[in-house]
């Protein structure tokens, strides 16, 4: 078991920086998962874990080994890739048994430990098959496969789940957080998809502009994101933001105070009000908006709906019984602890 | 137009294929097919161009099996094949596989590969010859020389000639070649050597277990490609001997050139095309084989 630490690193491509000063400190038996918009950085993060790409300055520590100019496979770390790099002239087992060509283990104890990861990740029948007789599924374990039969400090990987269909993609997802719970080594995980973050991470780095944004864990992220990137990046439909302004002391949206003190904030200072579809209450005692209903998203056991009010459109969850009809006047509200505010020129959390 | 409504979706696309194939089919038809018909006719007879055709039977195939030239010609033609094709191969890959990792004047030193491939067999053959010519005149002998190495007998030996014909005939495909192995590596996704670098495993394991099982099919297309042209080589050994056409004694007469021989110097044209049909059948034959040596098992 090792700990994963990333001290001020950064990464350039000739005068591009792409990586501008990454800090994170990561717990063995962690499950990390890396999110942001394309280009934010992450992919490039784990390939300098990986060794794939040098270091331009900081410094990477595995397991208290300074690893900047170590080879990959002195790393004690193994990858899964986004195409999974499994060799389609291979069979199944050469495929696994690839991981362990460089080990000095003796051949029984190779075999032994390959019957171990196909007994975990139930592949005793599908040995000799080639690669382009499985699943995309099957691929994607024979490529775990082949990075747990290294039996690595810390796992990587590179968007794994982006193949898949979605179905699979939530099939998947849970095989490898079970796969986790279950031999408890360091995981660093990077996706695009905030679903996938949410659902798998012990704790979420999330990116952007090559800038860690925010480290936390889903719940914290939901709950208390420190910027608007954040808040509307985590949690889907995005967090809805209306203009606001500090105006005679108060926080006013429209023509509404909300329900929130202004103690520490400028006169006239332009603002940001966060409300989540989740958070928004329809026709409560004190509404803060009005509007009518353009749209409605049925699904299933809840309703989305797109309602018009004079400061823009704003997503509402609704129930998924009786909703209210298109055309109709809605009020709507929400509690002030689930009111966020943003700084408007900054996008950094006021409150 | 009826007709036409009439007609199924997949009868229309049929009607389309057959109307745009028509063309290429009857020009194969007329440039390929019959004059290969007519030369499998003609080997069974005796014709000089001017009189009449008369059967023959199998005398011209008969005289061929008790040829000596013809017995020297076939295992010369399979010496080219033999050395040229491994020899091609292995070259080009080596530069291929080494070119890839060059991003210095790639480009530049790309095109440099490929121009004997645009050049004129004509114009390259006798350049070489030049190159071969003894001190002071031809660049290798000259090198040997000033070395204080014997000079070497290229073009007038029978030993050396094959070899010396046969190297600009390697020179010239190498750049096609080159190419071809490129975009067959560059095919290769980068995350497999990747995947192997963690892995940890040697340069050579990668190429062996790696890149090369990958390059399957383009070492096929290669193989088959460069064999078919060793096998018809021509060109660069009658530009090569011109003075006396597969000399010295016959030592660099490939097949198509004793048929060219037969059939426009000795006028003997039944006994030309029993030769052509035995190095169709060989052509045949040797790409049947490799097809099936290298299949996908």
């Amino acid at each position: 078991m090792s700990s994963l630490t990333l001290s001020d690193l950064r990464k350039s491509y000739g005068k591009t920086e792409v990586l501008k000063g990454i800090d994170l400190e990561i717990a063995s038996g962690e499950f990390i998962v890396f999110v942001g918009p394309s280009g934010c950085g992450k992919s490039t993060t784990l390939r300098l874990i990986a060794g794939l790409e040098d270091v331009s300055v900081g410094e990477i520590n595995i397991g208290g080994r300074v690893v900047n100019n170590l080879e990959p496979r002195d790393r004690d770390i193994a990858m899964v890739f986004q195409n999974y790099a499994i060799y389609p002239h291979m069979t199944v087992k050469k495929n696994i048994a690839f991981g362990l060509r460089t080990s000095k283990l003796s051949k029984p104890e190779k075999e032994a430990r390959i019957r171990e990861v196909v007994q975990i990740l139930d592949m005793e029948d599908l040995l000799d098959r080639r690669p382009n007789q499985l699943s995309g599924g099957q691929r994607q374990r024979v490529a775990i496969g082949r990075a747990m039969v290294r039996n690595p400090a810390v796992f990587l990987f590179d968007e794994p789940l982006s193949n898949l269909d979605a179905q699979l993609r939530t099939q998947m997802r849970l095989e490898i957080k079970k796969l986790h719970q279950r031999i408890q080594n360091t995981v660093v995980f990077v996706t695009h998809d905030q679903v996938e973050a949410m659902t798998m991470a012990d704790r979420i780095v999330i990116m952007k502009d090559g800038h860690i944004q925010q480290v936390g864990t889903p719940e914290e992220l939901y709950r208390n994101p420190v910027n608007i990137f954040v808040a509307q990046f985590i949690g889907a439909p995005s967090m809805n933001m209306l203009s606001a302004s500090v105006r005679d002391g108060r926080v006013m949206l429209g023509d509404m105070a909300l329900p929130i003190s202004a103690a520490n904030l400028a006169e006239g200072m332009p603002l940001k009000a966060g409300l989540r579809p989740d958070d928004l209450m329809l026709n409560p005692a004190d509404p803060l908006l009005e509007g009518h209903v353009t749209l409605r998203e049925p699904l299933g056991p809840e309703t989305l709906l797109y309602v018009e009010t004079t400061l823009g459109e704003v997503i509402l969850r609704a129930p998924g019984k009786n909703p209210p009809e298109v055309g109709e006047v809605v009020k709507m509200g929400a509690l002030a602890e689930n009111i966020h505010l943003f700084d408007a020129l900054t996008g950094e959390v006021v409150k | 137009m009826r007709l036409r409504q009439n007609l199924t979706i997949r009868q229309k696309h049929i009607l389309w294929a057959w109307g745009l194939l028509a063309l290429p089919v009857i020009f194969y038809v007329v440039i390929r097919f019959y004059p290969t018909g007519n030369a499998i006719l003609l080997s069974f007879q005796n014709w000089n161009l001017l009189g009449d055709r008369t059967w023959a039977g199998a005398e011209n195939y008969i005289k061929l099996w008790h040829d000596d030239v013809f017995w020297k010609v076939f295992r010369n033609t399979f010496v080219y094949l033999l050395l040229g094709t491994p020899i091609s191969l292995v070259i080009s890959f080596l530069i291929a596989f080494h070119l890839d990792r060059v991003r210095f004047m790639h480009g530049f030193i790309r095109m440099l590969y490929f121009l004997p491939f645009m050049t004129s067999a004509v114009a390259m053959a006798w350049v070489w010859r030049w190159f071969y010519q003894p001190v002071p005149v031809g660049i290798f002998n000259n090198i040997l020389a000033s070395f204080g190495i014997p000079q070497i007998n290229f073009l007038n030996s029978t030993t050396n000639a094959l070899p010396a014909v046969l190297a600009p005939a390697v020179w010239a495909g190498l750049g096609f070649q080159v190419i071809i192995f490129m975009a067959g590596l560059r095919a290769i996704p980068q995350s497999y050597y990747e995947a192997a670098r963690i892995d940890g495993v040697s340069g050579f394991t990668i190429l062996t277990q790696i890149t090369i099982p990958l390059l399957k099919p383009t070492i096929i297309f290669i193989t088959v490609f460069s064999s078919i042209g060793f096998l018809r080589i021509f060109d660069h050994v009658f530009n090569m001997t011109t003075n006396n056409p597969g000399g010295p004694l016959n030592s660099t007469k490939p097949l198509v050139l004793m048929i060219y021989d037969t059939a426009f110097n000795g006028f003997n044209m039944g006994y030309a095309a029993a030769q052509t049909v035995v190095l169709f059948t060989v052509l045949l034959c040797v790409s049947l084989l490799q097809l099936y040596l290298l299949r996908d098992r």
